[in-house]
This record gives C-alpha cells, structure tokens and sequence, in this order.
C-alpha cells in the first residue's frame, strides 16, 4: 500500500506547499468515498513497514518537445520517510521527513528545500505525505474525492480529485492503478504538464537497515 | 466679617442679573445634556490618553493606523495535541458563538480567488523580485551548478514547487519568494481553516470581527460573554483543550465594563455620602437639596464642555469625574455651615462676606486642576478640564442662586452641635519648645520614609488590564508570530522611492540582528514593492543567471527554449496600492507626511516580529544610527520617559506652586498666612512618606495628585483663617465635612482598577486625611480661647 502513497505523496507534497500561502476556506462537504471499492482496493494492496524497488519516471512538460526520462531507485519507510533516488540522467537524492525535504547532493552534504521551523505548512504537506504512508484512505478522503475500480481479478485503480479549491488549481488528478504493489501512478497537473510513474521490482522489509536509516538524517 | 444692611440694596441687581444669566446658561448645557444623553458615545480607546509625539507626526499616524487595522479583530486559539481534535474543539466552539448572537462575525479571509489575483498581479514583475538568499546565491553560484540543479529537478517528481512555466522560471525562484512573503504570519490554511502546529499542540486559528456599535456604558460584555460560551463548549466537546482568545475588542469592553461599575460606584457612593452628611449636619430641607442641585449643575457642565471641547468623553474621565463630587461640595457645605453659625444674617449678605475666601478656594482648586491638564496626555487634560468646569459649576450655583433659593434658617443637628463644639477642645500647636521638637520629630519622619520612596516611570505598570487576558495575548502574539505594534521603525524620504531605497538600507542591518538571533523577522512595505534601483538590479541579475540556465538546459536536453517575457516598467508602490494585491501590506504605507527641512515628505513602517526579549532592544534600535530619514519608535518607552520628565518637571511646578499660594495667602492674611499653608505642607510630606511605607512607586500621577491636593487643602486653611471670630466653629464644620466627602471620593477612586487612578485616589486618600487632622492645630489663639 505504501507505493500508493509514496507516490501521490511527492505531487501533493509540491502542490500541497503551494497552495499553503492564501487562506482559502475549502468547501469541506465531503461525500462519502465510493467504500466498497476503497474496501476492495485495501483489501487487494499488501501493506509492509519499509519498501523499496526502482521506478522511471516519465515527465512531459509544457514548452519542453521531448519527454523528460529519469530512472532511479527508491526507499519508504512508514512514519520516517521517503528517499527518492534519481540515477539516470542525472544523479541526485531527494528526501522526504516529517520535518524537512531535502536534497542529498553528491559529497553527502544536504540542502534544505524546506523545514517545518521556517515554513509551517511544510509539516501539514509532510502530515499529508504520512497520512497517504499509513494507508489512511479515510483521511485521504477528506482531501481528495476518491474513484477506486476493481480491474481484473487482482488489480485495481483509484482516481484522487482535489476537494482544495488551491490544490484543484494545481493538481487536476492523480490516477494510481496496482495489484499487490502500486504499478503505476500518473498526475495531471493544471498547468499542462504530466507525470507517469513506473514502479518495478518492489522488495518489502520489516525495517530499515542502519546504511537506510541514515538516509533519512 | 460685617453684616451690616447699608450696602445691601446696590450690590442686590448685579447679583439678580448674575443669578437669571446663569439660570439661561444652565438652560443650555440642560439641553445639550438631552441630546447628549440620547446618542451618548463614551471613547474607550485608551490610545486617546496617550500623548501625540508632537516632533513627528508621522509617529502619530503610524500608531493609530497600525491600531486601526486590530481595533474590530477578535483572535480565539483552539489547541489540541491532534488537528482532529482540535477542529471538532473548533467545531464546537463555532457553533456555540453561533448559537449565543454575539456582535460578532467572520473575518473575511482572502480567498481563492483573491490568492490567484495576487499571483496574476505580481507576476510580469517575478524576474524583479528575490529575497536576499536568492539574490547572494544566484550573484555567487557557479553557472554549471545552477544547470546542474536546474535538470535535477527537473527530473525529480511532482511539480517541483512550480507557480510559472519552467521557462519564466527556471530555478523555481517564484515560489520561494512567496514563502517568505507568507512568513508575516504563522498560520496556515488547513482544511479551510487557519492552523499551526506549536509545542506538540495542533491549533485552529480562528478569525472574527465585532460588528454594530461601540461599546456601550450599560456594562454588558456581550462579546466576552459569548467567547466564554464558545470555550465551554470547545472544552465538553475536546476535554483538555486550550483555548485563547484576544484581540483590541476584549480589552475594550473590559474596560467599558469596568469604567461603568466604577463610575457608579465612585459617583453614587460620593453622593450617597455628601447626602448623609448634608442630612447629618443640617435639619433643613434646602440645604440638602440645594446641595445636589449645585453637583448636578457641576456634573452636567463638566460633561457638556468636555464633550463640546473635546469632540468625545473618554470613559475614565468619567470614573476620575466621578470623584468631583467630594470637592465641588465643599462651597455650597462652607456656606450652610456659615448659616449655621450666624442664623440672624440675610443669606446674600451672608454671600458677600464669605465670597473673598470662597473666590480664593476655588481659585487654588482650578490651579490645582489646571496643573493636572499641563503634561501634554490628552486623557489628563481631559480630566483637568471636566474638573475644571465642574467645580466652576458647582461654585456659581452655590454662589449666584443659594442666597436667592435659600430660605428660613438653617437649624443646627445635634451632629452638627459636636462638631461646632469640638473644635473648642480640638488640641493646637502652641508656640514653644514641644511644638518645635514635635514639627522637627515629624519632618525627621518624613525625611526617612522619602528617602525610601522607589521612583518607576514605566508605562507597563499602569496595565490595567486583567492578567489572563495579557497572557493569553501574549501567548497568541507569540504563536502567530505576529509583529509588535508598539515597537517599529518608521522610515521618511524624499519620494515613495526614496522611502524604499531607505528601507532596504535598514533591513540590510536588520538582517544581521536576525543572523545574531535577536529577531525572527520584518515586515516592511520594500518586502512586497522594492526600490526601483533594486527591481532592476534584480532584473538584470535574474536575466544573466537565467538565460544561462535555460542555454545550458537546452544543450543538455536538445531543446530550444527561450525565456518569458516580463514586464520592462518596474512594479511602483501607485500601482501597488491601487490593487488588491496590497490588502496585506497597505498599512504599513503612511504616505505624505509634512515637509521638513531635509526634503523628506513621505514616510512608511518597518515593523519587527518575534523579538527575542527586552534585551535585545537596544540592539536593534541602533540600527537605525546613522541612516538617513530612519527612526525607532518605542512607544512604551517613549511615553515612560515622558512619565519620568514631567514627573520631574511637575515636582519643581509643585514647589513653585507652594511658594505661588504662599504669596497669595500672605497678601490676604499677612502674617497670619503660614497657618493657612502649613496643613497642606505636611500632608504633602507625609503623603510623600506613606507611600514609600505602603511600597507605591512614585509616579507623574502621585506628583500630579500633590498638586491637587495644595489646592484642595489650602481651602480648609482659608475657611479657618476667613471666619476666626465667633464663625470658627462653622467653618470648622464646613472643613469636617468637606474634608470627609472629599476624603470619601477619593478614597473610592483608590479603589479603581485602573492604576493611575488608583494611585491618584490613594495620594488624596493620605493627603486630604493629614490636611483634615493637622489644618485645626494650626489656628490662631484667638480661634481656641
């Protein structure tokens, strides 16, 4: 289930932050989620404390002709955070914590995107982004309006509307679509450009080794 | 005193003539009264008693803009370890206010749309705006490493924080520009609510405004009322909550509702007690209701005139006025006293011969009043002339209608008779050995304890408001980050620009007391609108560094991208002002200010947030040394150190003041003048030491009360001397019971919770007690034998 999250965690994390500056009082109505296909799509994904795997990412951006291609490899770990290793073309580390999101840059050295202490709505989109790690379809909910469809016998796919009129501007959707693990992710951004995420070889673990967790500091 | 019929007939027209003018003139104020008690606005705005710093009216108008954005604003605070929690604690709280109809509604937060405005607005001018990181990075980064760093993100997920296309923005600059922007304030939208997390705690912030009219005097608090039911019902529904509320609106009607019970208790309670005494003392029916028609006359007037000179009444005028009533009593006491004693004589003629004394009484009350409106606190002066007029009012009445109204005799009580009587057997200084050992005994006294008086100028400990109430101000200032409105920097130029070059100069050292820790941050008008000469560095600096970028991204990637276009016109604070976009800052753009000699005509606020403690102060302030057109405005220190110089200026005003009622007593009674100077003088020194012994600081407003109270104790002394034949024994009277109902006026507003007046109150409280006990030891030997 991680996998689910991971990845419409990194869209909502940019576009969460972005929508942080106004105020905007959201029309919070929430309809009830489809349950029956949210129950299923639970049922179907298989939750495990740490995952890691390799991903290729596709980007087609506005103004650029080709397609942005990078592939890499990637870490998540429920309740510390994200590691998202981009290999090729370029090598860089982008990482996620409760607190922080950072880059790791080639010498080991770190620098701050941003923090909780500077900006206080980076721990409300990096509560978001464990919200989304701890599986909480329920909680998602209250943000996202949520279409989940059964596919075949074991696969499935959910489709996350923004309910945030400030998010809406930003992010149109986000489409994830699996079986045991999370195949796919893609995320339509309002601006016209998109994102399709491939995830391959997904090994789960019961915990971090201790090279892992200093990733995370 | 002679009371002989012979001149009687030509002093009866101008008297006539006096009486019916006055009657016209009570007729007016009577019906200005109507139509002021109809629509009655009392100013509870405790700004209006602080001084206008008069140098520089920009100060001035800084303040009072900076006051009127807050002044409807109620803040409430719903914390709860989790934000679940916390919004269902919100919930409730919400609907209860919704329940009880407070006079409150919801701010109006900007909305979606107003948030995409804003963006739409700024953006033409994105290539001119960096903060001052981005500025030292983009001048010293590498080429090739900002190349690097551009491809790396865009091969990383997500957005990348992107609030233009790549190519008007190639380094993601733009939304971290907005970031700090949005550092002006700690909460951030969540779930269509504002929320920060602090401490463990996770808070719903919770915006509203008063709506309807100003307070009223009915000592309702309809606002703070229904805050309280929104926190019991925030705290059933989440056990455990914390909950602040606070904002310019809860201390208002705090105070409003404070100033009413004091008003009555002060003013009902003097004139409960001049009415005993008056009942007590004289059997008549007229002397007890002449008596309250001469207070309401004063009362009436004061209010009038103040609100006719001063536009409004400030509500603490009201509660010091409220203790006129035990002064401006005193004539009309003197004069039933006088009947008393002397029941053959016609009332008028009786008037004549007590005018000279009376004339001399009210005149040191007025100079003691007026000394009260001589520091430049519009609140003092305020009080000094309701004071003023109240007492005139109160002694035209007793001297133009009594004799006329007054008729029969006033019979003597048998309370009245004790008095009389006592003075007989009341003990004197007799000219020797023991009174000399005694007077250098009591000055030894005096000297010690004034030698312990504690002198303390600082305005805070004149905060009158209830402590919960500061804390949690305190406490929300402090969560939401929120600039202070009484410390702050105000800047002046030759133009709009000239102001914005000004400033950055400034926050170019305020950023090295934020590096130093002393600060958390600014907000300043150059923070949204920069100089012009620094938008266009800015724009070439962005220009170079991009282009770059973009060739090198292209080169890597097989693109052919080139980069937006922005705007060639700079951004101008005109421009700026005239769009919504401004919503945030406008306050802090004072605009045109008068001329003065450097060319400097227009000026604007820098104001300070998060300063780490008083300590730091300093500090920051010499920041502004040697900037041209920069200032530092601290508020309380400013009006403390007024406190302290006119503290200082009034206490020589005090000793001149002695030697000025010496010089006017010894022209009517000569020699004999010192006896009438001598009560008041000690009580002035005994005062002085009785507050050192109770521990009270001394303060402009116990200097202020000293001056009083040598033109309200000078009177006792006066009435003694005036009637030392067979009349002592009344004017004793009269000073036995005007000291008292003085004594009892300001011993109730000793009482006040509001710490000027209640030092004031308790200055007068020893004062008038010393006076009342020591003006009878000094008489003449004639007056005892």
């Amino acid at each position: 289930m991680s996998r689910v999250v991971r990845a419409v965690a990194l869209a909502a994390l940019s576009l969460a932050a972005m929508a942080s500056f106004g105020a905007a009082p959201a029309s919070a109505a929430a309809s009830a989620p489809a349950v029956d296909a949210v129950k299923l799509v639970r049922e179907r994904l298989k939750l495990s404390p740490v995952l890691k795997g390799d991903f290729e990412q596709v980007k087609t951006l506005k103004g650029f002709k080709n397609a942005l291609v990078s592939r890499g490899e990637f870490l998540v770990a429920r309740g510390q955070g994200v590691w998202w290793h981009t290999q090729q073309p370029f090598e860089s580390a982008l990482v996620v914590t409760r607190t922080r999101l950072f880059t790791r840059n080639p010498d080991g050295s770190t620098s701050n995107l941003a923090d909780a202490q500077a900006e206080p709505g980076v721990r409300q989109v990096n509560e978001l982004i464990f919200s989304l790690l701890a599986a909480d379809l329920d909680a998602l909910a209250d943000k996202f309006t949520i279409a989940a469809q059964p596919v075949g016998a074991a696969g499935w796919s959910l489709v996350l509307t923004p309910r945030d009129a400030n998010v809406a501007r930003f992010l149109v959707r986000a489409t994830l679509a699996g079986e045991r693990d999370v195949q796919s992710v893609r995320i339509e951004e309002a601006r016209g450009d998109a994102t399709q995420i491939r995830f391959s070889h997904q090994v789960p673990a019961a915990a971090l080794g201790t090279d892992e967790a200093a990733r995370f500091q | 005193m002679s009371l002989d019929d012979a001149s009687r007939p030509q002093r009866r027209l101008p008297w006539q003539v006096a009486a019916w003018a006055w009657l016209a003139f009570c007729v007016v104020v009577a019906v200005h009264q109507f139509t002021f008690w109809r629509g009655v606005h009392f100013d509870t705005d405790v700004m209006a008693l602080l001084p206008q710093d008069e140098q520089a009216p920009e100060v001035g108008r800084a303040t009072r803009q900076l006051a009127d954005q807050v002044t409807r604003q109620v803040v409430v605070m719903i914390g709860a370890p989790d934000w679940a929690s916390a919004q269902k604690a919100a919930d409730a709280w919400q609907g209860a206010i919704d329940a009880a109809h407070a006079p409150l509604k919801w701010s109006a937060l900007a909305g979606p749309g107003s948030l995409r405005d804003t963006l739409a607005f700024y953006a033409p001018y994105r290539d001119r705006l960096l903060t001052p990181a981005q500025r030292m990075q983009l001048e010293h980064a590498r080429p090739g490493a900002l190349v690097q760093s551009a491809l790396a993100a865009l091969s990383q997920p997500g957005g990348g924080f992107r609030l233009a296309d790549w190519n008007a923005d190639p380094l993601a600059l733009w939304p971290q520009w907005w970031l700090a922007r949005a550092s002006d304030t700690r909460a951030r939208p969540r779930d269509g609510r504002l929320a920060l997390s602090d401490g463990g705690l996770e808070w719903a912030v919770l915006l509203q405004e008063t709506t309807g009219a100003a307070f009223s005097m009915s000592g309702d608090e309809p606002v703070s009322g229904a805050l309280d039911r929104g926190r019991a019902a925030a705290l059933a529904a989440v056990p455990g909550a914390k909950v602040l509320a606070g904002g310019v609106p809860l201390f208002a009607e705090h105070a409003a509702a404070r100033a009413h019970l004091e008003v009555n208790t002060i003013g009902w309670g003097s004139v409960a007690g001049v009415l005993v005494l008056v009942f007590l003392a004289f059997r008549s029916l007229w002397p007890r209701l002449l008596m309250a028609v001469s207070l309401l006359v004063g009362v009436a007037m004061a209010l009038s005139v103040t609100s006719w000179v001063f536009g409004h009444v400030h509500l603490l005028t009201t509660v010091f006025g409220a203790s006129l009533v035990g002064c401006a009593e005193d004539y009309g006491l003197y004069y039933f006293a006088s009947r008393q004693g002397a029941p053959g004589a016609p009332p008028l003629k009786l008037m004549g011969a007590l005018l000279p004394g009376l004339a001399l009484a009210l005149l040191t009350s007025v100079l003691g009043y007026v000394a009260l409106g001589l520091p430049p606190f519009p609140g003092l002066r305020q009080m000094a002339l309701f004071s003023v007029v109240g007492i005139v009012g109160a002694f035209m009445t007793t001297v133009v209608w009594f004799p006329w109204i007054d008729r029969g005799s006033v019979r003597a009580t048998r309370f009245s008779a004790w008095i009389v009587d006592s003075f007989q057997r009341y003990p004197r200084f007799a000219a020797g050995r023991g009174a000399w050992i005694v007077h250098v005994a009591l000055l030894a006294a005096c000297g010690l304890g004034i030698a312990q008086l504690r002198v303390d100028d600082d305005l805070r400990q004149l905060q009158g408001s209830p402590k919960p109430l500061i804390d949690a101000q305190r406490e929300i200032g402090r969560l939401l980050g929120l600039a202070s409105p009484s410390q702050f920097f105000v800047v002046r130029g030759t133009g709009a620009d000239d102001v914005l070059q000004r400033e950055e100069a400034l926050k170019a050292r305020l950023d090295a007391r934020i590096a130093a820790g002393e600060l958390a941050g600014y907000r300043a008008l150059s923070d949204w609108v920069p100089s012009q000469s620094r938008q266009s560095a800015d724009a070439a600096l962005t220009r170079r560094v991009e282009d770059g970028v973009i060739a090198g991204v292209d080169q890597v990637l097989g693109e052919a991208q080139s980069r937006a276009a922005f705007d060639t016109a700079p951004l101008t604070l005109d421009k700026w002002l005239a769009s919504l976009a401004s919503t945030a800052g406008r306050a802090l753009w004072i605009g045109a200010v008068p001329r003065q000699d450097d060319g400097t005509a227009f000026a604007s606020v820098v104001m300070l947030r998060g300063v780490r403690d008083l300590a730091a102060l300093p500090d920051i302030a010499r920041s502004a040394d040697g900037l041209p057109g920069v200032r530092w405005v601290d508020q309380v220190q400013s009006v403390s150190a007024l406190l302290g110089r006119y503290r200082h200026m009034m206490g020589l005003l005090l000793v001149g003041g002695h030697a000025a009622v010496m010089l006017a007593l010894a022209w009517r009674y000569g020699r004999r003048a010192w006896r009438a100077w001598m009560p008041t003088a000690m009580a002035t020194a005994g005062t002085l030491a009785l507050l050192a012994f109770v521990g009270q600081p001394l303060q402009l407003f116990n200097v202020l009360a000293l001056a009083l109270l040598l033109g309200i104790g000078i009177d006792y002394g006066i009435f003694l001397l005036e009637r030392e034949d067979a009349g002592a024994g009344s004017a004793w009277l009269s000073v036995v019971l005007g000291a008292a109902s003085t004594w009892l006026s300001f011993g109730l507003l000793a009482l006040s919770s509001t710490p000027a007046l209640r030092s004031f109150g308790l200055t007068l409280l020893f004062g008038i007690l010393i006076v009342g006990v020591a003006a009878p030891l000094y008489r003449p030997r004639t007056l005892s034998s």
